[in-house]
């Protein structure tokens, strides 16, 4: 009772005796979330506006008879000549550790029925991105598991690579495969005790996407434990135009909050197709000028501020990073559209997923030749350059022989022999999906491929080889697994012992 | 109705014509209306219906309603009047109303602000805290 009466008290307190000058304006009109307001001198871009029992406002357009502001929340309830008034605030965020393991909407409000977010941090939707000096070159990796982008096309912390493909080419699961291998890390790292590892915390937006694909992004999340290092933003196809046009800012600011903390976060849009739609239909409603593809002027400054926003920040400004893995959906492979290529245009690199592939059996159908990181082998841990170096390489030749192939006997041995190794880098970089691989193991199969181990193994039977390969190495020398982990880079003595390992196992399988 | 820009800059342009030292002209505003009405230019009528939100505009930002619960005294009557104007400066027409609503206390508004003192405004206040 105490404590209740000292809340009153406090809200009486609180009642500001002296009065105050407000900016209102009055609701012209009012559609598919859009409210023209009349009045309103005062108000500033991007301002919340309060439109009285809970609902608030973004102001959007500012012209010189009225306001144009996009509804926040349940807009039915809203009258021609409701008073609507500034509230001199920017829209913003909760932030913080506590969003780890939710699952939030555009506006940080729990969608998991798991109770209110406990947090005290607050940071704008909007935000100008870290400036020039403040930023420091990319040089720590983000291990995906998936063996095919850490080999070849390897992502770092705080670069933005951008996953581009048809529909059901496997976008989504490179970014939810990245997050899970991550979590074990991050798990993993936990339980050794491991202080200088640096914990790498995910944040998925879902923008525009079916409540089902969302619900099953959740389920294997908490199937694979990621979701106590992950923060799920939800603006599904049933949210509004404007929740979802925020969603990616709102994700944004939650991952910048561990940035500027010192700490190390990932985000995946997914994806910024449905989220130039969105905003193309705010725009329209605000009857902004439409240009290309009816989307509006200002589509590339979307999508750029956006994307400028995840950077690796030097020393002085606590050396925390964000890393950006915005996703987009050709069609037919257009990678030549007005979206993509804004997109591609802003981005560190991209890795591109083909139909045709996909359809061969190449998962993830990852296109090698159109497909880059221009962070490249900074980005990579030594070990991996090591054994990686000429992959690339050795897969264009294989493409390039390809054609060929189907001549097989007219083929001198050396030809013969690039073909049948390609074949299997091919097979070796194929994986299941949610199945991410240690880097440790990835390096040693890589080194085990180069060194022709899997030469004298039939085609068909080289994923069976490299799983059980992959189990010994885990369960029977762990030790050198571990050590490759540790020191990052294969030693002279640990190449001869993987040597040594891999000639072992191959006497053994079958 | 849908009003082009070129109707929206002459609209514009006429409104600046009716305001004489800052102030806006209620002779010109009708002599501007008479001619356009007689000579009937390339979209008149969307040019009138501009013009008629801006000089909406420009008379509600001109105009003070002072609401209270009950009538005010004339000299505290004047002493908003006076403080409004020295804030708003002179041609400000200033109109006084009660409202038993608001309880207690007195709501301005000017335009777009709103000096909100009442009683009944502060309850809401308290409510929306609670």
């Amino acid at each position: 009772m105490s404590t209740l009466l000292q809340e009153i008290e406090a809200q009486i307190a609180g009642v500001k005796t002296a009065v105050a000058r407000q900016n209102v304006g009055l609701v012209r009109e009012i559609s598919d979330g859009v409210a023209k307001i009349e009045g309103l001198t005062d108000a500033m871009l991007n301002e919340m506006l309060d439109f009285g029992d809970g609902v608030m406002g973004l102001a959007l357009n500012l012209e010189e008879t009225e306001v144009g502001a996009i509804i926040l929340g349940d807009y039915k309830g809203i009258k021609e000549g409701q008073e609507v008034r500034t509230t001199g605030r920017l829209l913003q965020v909760p932030a913080g550790k506590a969003l780890l393991g939710r699952v939030v909407d555009a506006l940080g409000r729990p969608l998991d029925g798991k109770g209110p977010i406990a947090t005290e941090s607050f940071y704008p939707v909007e935000k100008i991105a870290p400036g020039i000096i403040k930023r420091r070159s990319v040089s720590q990796a983000v291990q995906t598991g998936i063996m095919a982008i850490d080999a070849m096309i390897p992502i770092g912390r705080g670069q933005r690579e951008l996953i581009i493909g048809d529909r059901s080419t496997g976008k989504t699961t490179l970014g939810i495969d990245t997050i899970i291998n991550n979590a074990r890390m991050n798990r993993q790292a936990e339980q050794a005790g491991d202080k200088s590892y640096r914990p790498l915390y995910s944040i998925y937006v879902g923008v525009g996407q079916k409540q089902s694909n969302i619900a099953r992004v959740i389920s294997v999340l908490e199937q694979y434990e990621a979701m106590p290092y992950t923060i799920v933003v939800a603006a599904s196809a049933s949210d509004s135009a404007t929740n979802q046009y925020l969603a990616p800012f709102a994700g944004c600011a939650m991952g910048e909050w561990f940035m500027d903390n010192g700490m190390d976060a990932l985000i995946i849009f997914d994806d910024l197709s449905k989220h130039a739609v969105a905003y193309r239909q705010v725009s329209l409603i605000l009857k902004r000028p439409s240009g290309r593809e009816a989307y509006p002027g200002d589509v590339f400054y979307l999508h750029s501020r956006l994307l400028e926003r995840a950077a690796r920040l030097n020393e002085q400004n606590g050396n925390g990073s964000l890393t950006a893995l915005p996703i987009i959906e050709t069609q037919l492979g257009d990678v030549s559209a007005y979206i993509p290529t804004n997109v591609i245009s802003i981005t560190d690199g991209q890795i591109y997923l083909e139909t045709d592939l996909f359809y061969q059996g190449v998962r993830p159908a990852i296109s090698v030749g159109l497909s880059v990181s221009r962070v490249g082998s900074a980005a990579q841990i030594k070990a991996m350059k090591q054994v990686a170096g000429r992959i690339k390489l050795d897969l264009a030749q294989f493409r390039e022989l390809a054609a060929f192939a189907q001549f097989g006997s007219d083929l001198d041995s050396k030809t013969q022999a690039q073909i049948e190794r390609g074949k299997r880098i091919v097979e070796v970089f194929k994986q299941h999906q949610y199945s991410p691989i240690q880097v440790e193991i990835q390096v040693a199969v890589l080194w085990a491929a180069q060194n022709g181990h899997f030469d004298d193994v039939p085609v068909e039977k080289v994923k069976d080889c490299q799983g059980k390969m992959g189990d010994y190495l885990t369960t029977r020398k762990a030790e050198l697994t571990g050590r490759i982990l540790k020191e990052k880079a294969l030693s002279d003595q640990a190449t001869a012992e993987l040597k040594a390992a891999v000639t072992e196992f191959k006497q053994t399988y079958k | 109705m849908k009003i082009s820009k070129q109707a929206r800059r002459e609209a514009k342009s006429l409104f600046r014509i009716c305001v004489v030292n800052g102030l806006l002209d209620d002779n010109r505003v009708r002599q501007a209306v008479q001619q356009v009405i007689a000579q009937k230019p390339r979209g008149y009528v969307g040019i009138l219906s501009h013009f008629q939100r801006l000089v909406k505009l420009d008379i509600a930002r001109r105009t003070a309603k002072v609401e209270s619960a009950i009538p005010l005294a004339p000299p505290l009557a004047s002493g908003v009047q006076n403080r409004l104007t020295q804030i708003y400066g002179a041609g400000l027409s200033v109109s006084f109303a009660q409202n038993p609503g608001l309880i207690g206390g007195m709501r301005i508004q000017v335009g777009s602000d709103v000096y909100d003192g009442t009683i009944q405004a502060r309850l809401a206040a308290l409510e929306q805290g609670f």
